[in-house]
C-alpha cells in the first residue's frame, strides 16, 4: 500500500528526462548518418546553387541596395536572406514531413512512446533535430557566402545561433502542422501556402521597405522576417538596438510552437 | 505482475472496455482471447501506458499504472499489433536505438542489440533494411526489439495476426523459448490454437467484458465438455434437424453450415436419435468455448 503511495506522490512531480530527449536526437543522428552524402545534397548544393544564381547571376543585373541608409551590393544583401531561409526549409520539413512519415506513415512515434519517452521529450528531441539540421545547412551555405566574398563582418558568426533559433522556431511550427495534418496531401499546404510565400517575402529577396505599404505590417508579422533581419545585420556588422525585438520574436515563438506541439500530439496519440 | 480492478476505457460515448478485471503472475503467460472490438487491444494500450485509464484501478509490478504510465513502461517490453519499425535505420540499428530510448549508453545498447539478434536468430538480417525482411522477420524483430530493455512484463498485441502459417509457428517457437526464459507475458489474439498451445492461464473477452477466465484446458472442461459435435444437415433438413437439436434441450451453435453441440457435465452430447444429419465427435476447443458464452464464432464480424 505504501509502495504505491509513494508511487503517486511521484507522478506529480515534474517528470522530464534529458535522456529521452537525447534519445529521439541519436535514432535522427543515426538514419543522417545512414545518408549523409545524398543529405549534403540538400544541405549544401541545393542552398548554393539559389545563392549563386541569385548572387552572382541576378545579382550583376541590380544595382546597390539600400539598408538604413548605406548601400550594400545585392549579393551582400541577399546571401544572409538565402542562408536563414534555408535554415527555414530543413527544419520545416524535417519537423512536419518527416514528421508526418513517422507519426502516421511508419507508426514510429507509437513505438518511441511505448519505450520510457513523454509526449514533451519526444517533441523536443523532434524539434531539436529540425534546429540541428537547421544548423548544419546555416553553417555549410555560410560558409560558402564567406569564402565567395559575401560576407563582411565576423559579428557573422552569430548567423549559427540565427540558424539554430530558426530551426527551432520553425521545427515547433512543422510539428505543430503534422500534428493535425490528416495526410500527406493536406502537409503539403505547410510548403506551398507557408514556406514559400515567407521564403520570398521575408525581406530575403528584397527589402520589406520595397512592397506596398499595406502589406508591410503584414511582412513584419512573419516570423521569418525577423531571423533574416538579424543574420542580415550580423553578415554587414551593423548592428542596432531594434534588433533584440526581432530575436525576442524569435525566442517566443519558438518556446510557444513547441507545447502546442506536445499538446497536439497528446492529443492525437495518447487516447 | 498485473493487476486490474473494475478497469473502464471509455471513448467519448463508447466504451471499450466496460469494467475488467483479472490478474497475471510473475512468469506465467497470459492471454486474452476474443474476436476484434472485444477490447483487447484498448486493455494493453492502457497497460502499456500509452492511453489513459479511464476508470478503474491497473498495478503493474507494483506500480500504480493509472498515475504513474511512465514508471511502468521503464520495466515492460511492448509489441504493438503494426510492427512499428523504423524504416530509415538498419536492422540492428532498430534495435540499438530502442536503447537509447531507454537511457542505455552506445556500448551497452550496441552489446544488447547483438545479444538480442542472436538470441532471435536475426545476425545474419543485422546490416539490412527493415524494409527488406519478410513479414514473420519484421515481427520477430519488433518481439526481439521489446527485449532490449530486458523487461519484467512483455505485452504483445496479436503477434501473429497477418503472418501466413509457416512464420506464425516461427513465432510461436520463438515465444515459447521466451516463456520458458522466466519473462511474463501478456499478450492478446483471436487465433483460439495461439492461446491453447501458449498460454497458461487467460480471458476471454467480448465486447469489452471478460466472459471467463482459467487454464485452457480447464475453460474447455468447463464450458464446451471434452468433446464437440459437428451436425451436418442432410441436403433440405436443415430446419429439421434445427428442430430436432431444439427439442432434444442441446447446447446448440448455428454457425452456418453446420450446427455445433456441446456437452454438459464433461459428457459428450448423445446424439444418436437426430436423423437426417450427419453427426461427427471432435475434441472440443477454445473456439467452443467462446460459442457456449456467446453464441458466436471467434472470428465473425
Amino acid at each position: 500500500m505504501n509502495e504505491s503511495l509513494a508511487v503517486r506522490r511521484d507522478a506529480r512531480r515534474f517528470d522530464f528526462r534529458l535522456r529521452g530527449v537525447v534519445g529521439v536526437w541519436l535514432r535522427h543522428y543515426t538514419a543522417f548518418k545512414g545518408g549523409w552524402m545524398i543529405e549534403m545534397t540538400g544541405i549544401l548544393i541545393e542552398p548554393v546553387f539559389i545563392l549563386a544564381a541569385v548572387a552572382f547571376g541576378i545579382g550583376e543585373l541590380v544595382g546597390d541596395v539600400e539598408t538604413r541608409g548605406d548601400g550594400v551590393k545585392y549579393a551582400v544583401f541577399v546571401a544572409p536572406g538565402i542562408v536563414v531561409g534555408n535554415a527555414m526549409w530543413h527544419a520545416l520539413f524535417e519537423c512536419s514531413w518527416g514528421a508526418f512519415r513517422r507519426l502516421q506513415t511508419n507508426r514510429i512515434y507509437d513505438s518511441i512512446l511505448a519505450a520510457p519517452v513523454s509526449m514533451r521529450e519526444l517533441a523536443l528531441g523532434e524539434i531539436s533535430w529540425g534546429a540541428t539540421r537547421a544548423l548544419m545547412t546555416t553553417a555549410a551555405v555560410l560558409a560558402f557566402a564567406s569564402v565567395t566574398g559575401l560576407v563582411e563582418s565576423p559579428w557573422a558568426v552569430g548567423i549559427l545561433g540565427i540558424g539554430i533559433l530558426t530551426g527551432f522556431m520553425f521545427g515547433g511550427f512543422g510539428l505543430i502542422a503534422a500534428a493535425i495534418a490528416p495526410s500527406t496531401h493536406m502537409l503539403t499546404l505547410v510548403f506551398t501556402m507557408v514556406g514559400t510565400p515567407l521564403f520570398f517575402f521575408s525581406g530575403t529577396f528584397f527589402p520589406i521597405s520595397t512592397l506596398p505599404r499595406w502589406i508591410e505590417p503584414i511582412a513584419w508579422a512573419l516570423p521569418l522576417t525577423h531571423p533574416v533581419r538579424i543574420a542580415r545585420a550580423l553578415a554587414t556588422g551593423d548592428l542596432y538596438l531594434s534588433l533584440l525585438w526581432s530575436l525576442l520574436y524569435l525566442v517566443v515563438a519558438g518556446l510557444l510552437f513547441y507545447p502546442i506541439a506536445t499538446h497536439l500530439l497528446r492529443r492525437r496519440l495518447l487516447i | 505482475m498485473v493487476r486490474a480492478a473494475g478497469l473502464i476505457k471509455k471513448f467519448g460515448a463508447f466504451t471499450a472496455v466496460d469494467g475488467i478485471s483479472f490478474e497475471v503472475r510473475r512468469g506465467e503467460t497470459f492471454g486474452m482471447l476474443g474476436p476484434n472490438g472485444a477490447g483487447k487491444t484498448s486493455t494493453l494500450r492502457m497497460m502499456s501506458g500509452l492511453s489513459p485509464v479511464t476508470a478503474g484501478e491497473l498495478e503493474i509490478d507494483g506500480i500504480d499504472a493509472t498515475a504513474n504510465p511512465r514508471s511502468v513502461r521503464d520495466v515492460i517490453g511492448v509489441v504493438s499489433q503494426h510492427d512499428g519499425l523504423d524504416p530509415d535505420i538498419s536492422v540492428r540499428d532498430n534495435l540499438t536505438v530502442y536503447g537509447f530510448y531507454f537511457g542505455l549508453d552506445r556500448d551497452t545498447a550496441r552489446r544488447r542489440a547483438d545479444e538480442v539478434l542472436d538470441f532471435f536468430a536475426l545476425r545474419a538480417r543485422g546490416d539490412d533494411s527493415v524494409d527488406d525482411l519478410s513479414g514473420g522477420m519484421r515481427r520477430r524483430l519488433s518481439i526481439a526489439r521489446a527485449f532490449v530493455s530486458r523487461p519484467r512484463l512483455v505485452i504483445l498485441d496479436e503477434p501473429t495476426t497477418g503472418l501466413d502459417p509457416a512464420s506464425r509457428n516461427r513465432v510461436w517457437e520463438q515465444l515459447a523459448v521466451l516463456k520458458n526464459s522466466g519473462v511474463t507475458v501478456v499478450m492478446s489474439t483471436h487465433y483460439m490454437e495461439e492461446a491453447a498451445i501458449l498460454c497458461d492461464r487467460l480471458v476471454i473477452m467480448d465486447e469489452g467484458r471478460v466472459l471467463g477466465a482459467g487454464t485452457p484446458d480447464q475453460l474447455i472442461q468447463d464450458l464446451a465438455g471434452a468433446e464437440a459435435a459437428q451436425v451436418r444437415p442432410e441436403e433440405g433438413r436443415r430446419e429439421d434437424v434445427q428442430r430436432q437439436l431444439k427439442d432434444g434441450g442441446h447446447d446448440v451453435s448455428d454457425i452456418g453450415a453446420v450446427f455445433v453441440v456441446h456437452g454438459s457435465d464433461g459428457q459428450r452430447a448423445d446424439l444418436s436419435t437426430i436423423s437426417g444429419a450427419r453427426v461427427t465427435y471432435r475434441a472440443a476447443n477454445l473456439e467452443d468455448v467462446f460459442l457456449t458464452l456467446t453464441g458466436r464464432g471467434l472470428r465473425d464480424e
